[in-house]
């Protein structure tokens, strides 16, 4: 609340999705637009999870995984993400794999999608200047409330209250995938295993679910997926690899 | 004879580029796990039918992966270790190092349990930034976690002190594989959410 004395725009944290949702609009607007603004893209990612989430067995993905929805019947959200899905399963030699566990679990493409929309809606409604923070996966536009390029942490893979790298920029997709919590992984689909040798990757890029798939599958595919990411020309990257050791992209957007 | 020799050079013509056809995709092939880049390899279509038989895990539909190297040296920097800084303990540590402002607020979080321990963090924010962040109390197990931090080369900063003092003064948010509500609560991301 003192945020708005100091500051225009708005902030606001929800819990969609299992996770945190940040949204920081950083428009000088007045307040009741900010919130209508802000109304729009909680109330989109509410939709998002009613329809995709896995946990609700009547989410559309969980009654068409069960197939109780023909793919002919089901909403274009659903029809559009399975065709993603399935160009990232290409894109990354079957590493993002919807598949992975069993089932069918769209959620690493999703979550960075749905933000992503929410954001390209948000500058379409002439709100240029945010970030919104799905969980980890970021997408900034403009600058901040400060008026200079939003700055990006990359979380410490050992240390949650502390960042290894700092980004900036005023039109990034920063996508983070990787393993920090005991009993957290991610399954290499092509052994079945919890993938190992890299702690955590990051991809910048333009599309946030893009990004967020492709740091999923340079995880899954452990030491290799660093080799695989330099052949991204699109998507700088940093890698943390189990042995703490930092890589990344030259052309990375790193702030100073 | 003129027949015979035709057919045993085309014979063996034959078999060279076969040879070659099928040697040189398997010439550049240095490791069997390596993913192929990005290509236009097949898709799996999804179907109403998907089910686990219809993940990719056999990879027999999967193209054998081509690439040469886990890693192009040339396209990265890498800088040079930085010397140990690490604390000895998860000790508390102290803000008084900060000169008061007259718009400096102190924010502290709610202490947090998890299977290692428990989670405080306090941070202190002048007008709209955070100036500083320190962890008031974290698990026991961290100790161990900073000694493998000193391992991390490059532009990897090593404890929380040391990297909030140099880089977290400035930051908007903060990307992470925060999976569950109960790992925001522990992040630095919620310290910044909290600070409004």
């Amino acid at each position: 609340m003192s945020g708005s004395l100091i500051r225009p725009g708005l902030r606001r944290v929800e819990q969609v999705m299992g996770t945190a949702i940040s949204l920081d609009l950083a428009d000088d607007l007045p307040p009741a637009r900010l919130h209508e603004l802000a109304d729009d893209v909680f109330g989109w990612l509410r939709e998002v999870d009613a329809r995709f989430s896995t946990y609700r067995s009547d989410s559309e993905v969980c009654r068409f995984d069960r197939g109780e929805v023909l793919l002919s019947e089901a909403s274009a959200q659903l029809r559009a993400v399975l065709e993603r899905c399935a160009d990232l399963w290409g894109d990354t030699d079957g590493f993002f794999d919807a598949y992975a566990t069993g089932q069918l679990d769209p959620s690493g493409y999703v979550k960075g999608w749905a933000a992503q929309v929410a954001s390209d809606r948000l500058i379409a409604a002439g709100a240029t200047n945010h970030c919104l923070n799905a969980g980890g996966d970021v997408r900034v536009r403009g600058c901040s409330a400060t008026g200079r390029p939003w700055r990006i942490g990359v979380r410490h893979p050992w240390d949650a209250m502390s960042t290894c790298l700092v980004l900036t920029g005023t039109d990034l997709a920063v996508a983070t995938s990787g393993v920090y919590e005991r009993g957290h992984h991610v399954l290499d689909p092509r052994r079945g295993a919890p993938a190992t040798g890299l702690r955590s990757v990051t991809v910048v890029g333009r599309d946030l679910g893009v990004a967020d798939a492709y740091a999923t599958a340079a995880v899954a595919m452990g030491v290799a997926g660093i080799g695989w990411l330099d052949g991204l020309p699109d998507h700088p990257h940093a890698v943390i690899t189990d042995g703490g050791r930092c890589l990344h992209s030259t052309r990375l957007p790193l702030a100073d | 004879m003129r027949r015979v020799l035709l057919a045993i050079t085309g014979l063996a013509a034959g078999t060279t580029a076969l040879v070659v056809l099928k040697g040189s995709p398997q010439a550049s092939q240095v490791a069997q796990n390596l993913p192929a880049a990005p290509s236009s390899s097949a898709v799996p279509s999804l179907s109403a039918t998907g089910s686990s038989s219809a993940a990719p895990t056999t990879g027999a539909a999967t193209p054998r992966p081509r690439a040469t190297a886990t890693r192009a040296p040339g396209s990265r920097t890498s800088a040079s270790a930085r010397p140990s800084t690490a604390r000895p303990s998860s000790a508390p540590r102290t803000t008084t190092a900060a000169p008061p402002k007259s718009t400096t607020r102190t924010v502290t979080g709610t202490v947090v349990s998890n299977e290692y321990g428990n989670v405080q963090v306090q941070i202190v924010v002048s007008g709209d930034r955070i100036v500083r962040a320190v962890a008031l109390e974290l698990p026991q197990k961290f100790v161990q976690s900073e000694r493998r931090n000193e391992e991390v080369e490059g532009r990897y900063s090593g404890t929380s002190g040391q990297v909030v003092q140099r880089q977290s003064a400035d930051l908007d948010t903060v990307s992470g594989a925060t999976a569950t509500s109960n790992s925001y609560r522990q992040s630095l991301q919620a310290a910044i959410d909290r600070a409004g």
